[in-house]
């Protein structure tokens, strides 16, 4: 009893040393080990989690020294939770950002300038305008990860059931008028035009090439206001847009989209991601999707066409303490083929922001009708937008007054006015 | 020995509260209530009185009265202050109305379809707030809702009504919804304080021959009379602070026409990030909810009575 009591002892002991020892070789390795947290809504979309989420397993295995702590953040949040962070002194390291949400980061100073991270090589690499609107004078503060303009989507087989030419989209306001006006009477089930009208600050990006497309700048550089001719003529179409039953009015651009899958929305003013979204919900191939779907530029009465970037950036903050491994994590996303294929040009259907990726293969799988279009004729159109504190308030004045216009019976005169009044000073 | 019991507690309760001992023992509670209730409130009030963005990193400034003043100039806090006064007594005004109208009607009925009817009734209060708004929100689309489906199949309307995006119909439409949750929390409330009247009495009014009006208007509502105006006290102040549905359903919209205060607020310190400004319009939503915690804890005393 006693010897067996001794030997188990022993093993016992012997058990101990040993986890003991693996416990400290874990803990020197886990010591060497860098951790980059990474704030981003790509993890918590059901579509683009698989993808991201083997983004960062690829990089992890390529990068054994640095581990990435993925925090998933809702694409209406970030904004809000990463500007309290930055507040309370604990942001994360990296974070995924949009819009006018990334200048509304940078103006408060808390995120860390790129430019000294970008070599040479990856700067003459950049497509022209890449980083358009995310340099506060001469300082980088957000690196673009993907391109995803939007453009104006037109279904071929609704508009050849109203009788029109799939080949020839509208290209003026008038003509989308009329075109619209034939597939109501053709097609009642149809939704013929889907925009965005939430009140929301993307809401706001996403309207307003239409309001140049009328010539309307109600803030910003050279804006004329909300009581321009120019603005109550836009406000007065989508008025009468909504009465004649063209735009569904309150929904999210997203809620359009499984719509747009299943054949029900003939004309969509959206991204580029759009044809991703079209195929994962309804399992189109690309021969059926290319010869259904068109893009272009958006009609115009008076203004130019134009468009807005929705695509995503990249920012570091300053509090980081691994800036290095940050860095290396951010430039991965944005520049590897291995990331661009399997997130920016799949599951997030947008264009890479450099101009070749290195790998031809994976070049040439961006050569489509769609991608095309989008660089050759859409992107061309970029607009900068008056993006910073200021636009998240105009956001909110602009939209309620564009949903007053769609919704109510207000004078546009009156909607006009009280927009201008509430527009920052 | 039950007058002795009484009176007993009666004696014992003067020299429990002369015990200083007991008295520190509220200290802990005290200490905690300091912390997560008054810190906060004495934090808005200083900030309500600084001109504070949470984008601007440099201190603020301190302005006096100057988010007051600007507040009563307001025409959207005015509008959301409307729209809360509109969709709080609206809504419990309504739902309490329709509380006891079921409560009354299912008080005599036995049996097991009635308790399964019952059961069915009291579900729409046990469906989470952000369930019910996505609920009606779907419902109430205006390509593809069902309430359009059915009322355009039936011939009731002759183009879909657009429930949410009128600025006319869609705070009706919101409370709609509230209303359709918050029945069965005054259905529950009055049935049990129905099943609470005495029998003696309902017995005495049947001797009297009291018909079944004079029985509701003389006898139960007298009695439902306390219960009625604790539950609707209680129901103000959390329809005061209904952020879920609304936010859920209209964010406000379409314009300002659902936008109440606590959605105002909302919009102030988490899109404007106008932390100064949201705070003064904070403190007056708080001095308005005071009043009501004050006449609920009055009427608390006056049932005790």
């Amino acid at each position: 009893m006693n010897r067996f009591d001794r030997r188990g002892l022993r093993f016992v002991a012997a058990i101990s040393i040993a986890a003991l020892a693996a416990g400290m070789a874990g803990a020197a390795s886990a010591q060497d080990k860098v951790t980059v947290t990474f704030a981003n809504w790509a993890s918590a979309e059901g579509t683009t989690r698989p993808g991201i989420e083997k983004v960062i397993a690829d990089f992890e295995a390529a990068n054994p020294d640095i581990d990435i702590v993925s925090e998933a953040i809702s694409f209406s949040e970030i904004a809000r939770q990463l500007v309290l962070r930055a507040r309370s002194g604990n942001p994360p390291d990296v974070a995924q950002i949009a819009g006018n949400d990334t200048v509304l980061l940078g103006s408060t100073g808390t995120l860390e300038p790129l430019d000294g991270f970008v070599s040479e090589q990856l700067a003459a690499n950049l497509k022209p305008g890449a980083d358009a609107g995310l340099r506060q004078g001469d300082t980088l503060f957000a690196f673009p990860w993907n391109q995803s303009p939007a453009g104006f989507w037109y279904n071929k087989e609704i508009m050849k059931k109203a009788g029109l030419d799939p080949n020839k989209p509208p290209r003026t306001i008038e003509e989308l008028n009329a075109a619209l006006e034939a597939i109501k009477s053709s097609q009642p089930n149809v939704i013929p035009l889907g925009m965005d009208t939430t009140n929301r600050a993307f809401a706001l990006s996403s309207n307003w090439p239409w309001m140049q497309a009328f010539g309307a700048v109600p803030v910003g550089e050279g804006a004329t206001g909300a009581e321009s001719a120019e603005m109550k003529a836009y406000l007065t179409w989508m008025r009468e847009s909504a009465q004649a039953g063209y735009i569904d009015p309150g929904r999210k651009i997203g809620e359009f989209r499984p719509l747009a899958a299943q054949g029900n929305v003939a004309f969509h003013w959206d991204q580029v991601l759009l044809k991703g979204v079209i195929q994962g919900a309804n399992g189109m191939s690309d021969e059926d999707f290319f010869n259904t779907w068109g893009v272009t530029t958006l009609p115009t009465a008076g203004g130019k066409a134009t468009t807005f970037e929705g695509g995503h950036q990249l920012i570091m903050f300053s509090g980081s303490k691994n800036k290095e491994a940050a860095w290396k994590f951010i430039e991965y996303l944005a520049t590897s083929p291995d990331a661009i294929a399997n997130y920016t040009t799949s599951v997030n259907s947008s264009l890479p922001s450099i101009k070749t990726t290195g790998n031809a293969e994976l070049d040439a799988s961006l050569d489509t009708p769609v991608f095309r279009a989008f660089s050759e004729e859409i992107i061309p159109t970029l607009a900068p937008q008056p993006f910073g504190p200021d636009f998240a308030a105009a956001a909110t004045a602009i939209m309620a007054g564009v949903q007053e216009a769609v919704t109510g019976t207000k004078p546009i005169d009156e909607i006009a006015a009280s927009i201008q009044q509430q527009l920052p000073k | 020995m039950a007058a002795e019991t009484s009176m007993t507690t009666a004696r014992a309760r003067p020299r429990a509260r002369r015990e200083p001992l007991l008295d520190w023992m509220v200290l802990p509670t005290l200490l905690v209530m300091a912390a997560v209730v008054g810190y906060p409130i004495v934090y808005t009030l200083v900030l309500s009185v600084q001109d504070y963005n949470l984008l601007d990193f440099s201190p603020a400034n301190y302005i006096g009265a100057a988010n007051y003043a600007k507040l009563f100039s307001d025409p959207i806090f005015w509008q959301s202050l409307g729209n809360t006064a509109i969709y709080t007594f609206g809504s419990v005004g309504v739902s309490a109305f329709f509380g006891l109208v079921l409560a009354l009607l299912m008080e005599n009925l036995g049996g097991a379809p009635f308790r399964a009817i019952r059961a069915l009734l009291l579900t729409p209060w046990a469906v989470p707030f952000v369930v019910v708004a996505f609920l009606f929100r779907y419902m109430y689309l205006q390509n593809g809702g069902i309430i359009n489906a059915v009322l355009l199949s039936t011939g009731i309307v002759d183009a879909p009504v657009p429930w949410l995006n009128s600025a006319t119909i869609a705070l009706p439409a919101v409370m709609a919804a509230n209303i359709w949750a918050m029945t069965p929390f005054f259905f529950l409330l009055l049935s049990a304080a129905l099943s609470a009247i005495p029998n003696e009495v309902i017995e005495s009014a049947r001797v009297d021959r009291a018909g079944t009006w004079g029985m509701i208007w003389h006898i139960k509502l007298p009695f439902l009379r306390n219960p009625l105006l604790i539950s609707s006290l209680l129901m103000v102040i959390s329809n005061f602070n209904d952020f879920a549905k609304i936010w859920a359903m209209t964010q406000g919209g379409p314009g300002y026409s659902t936008s109440t205060l606590v959605v105002y607020v909302y919009r102030l310190a988490f899109e404007s990030f106008e932390f100064g400004y949201a705070s003064a319009v904070g403190v007056i939503w708080l001095l308005m909810l005071m009043v009501f915690a004050w006449l609920y804890m009055r009427a608390l005393r006056m049932e005790n009575r």
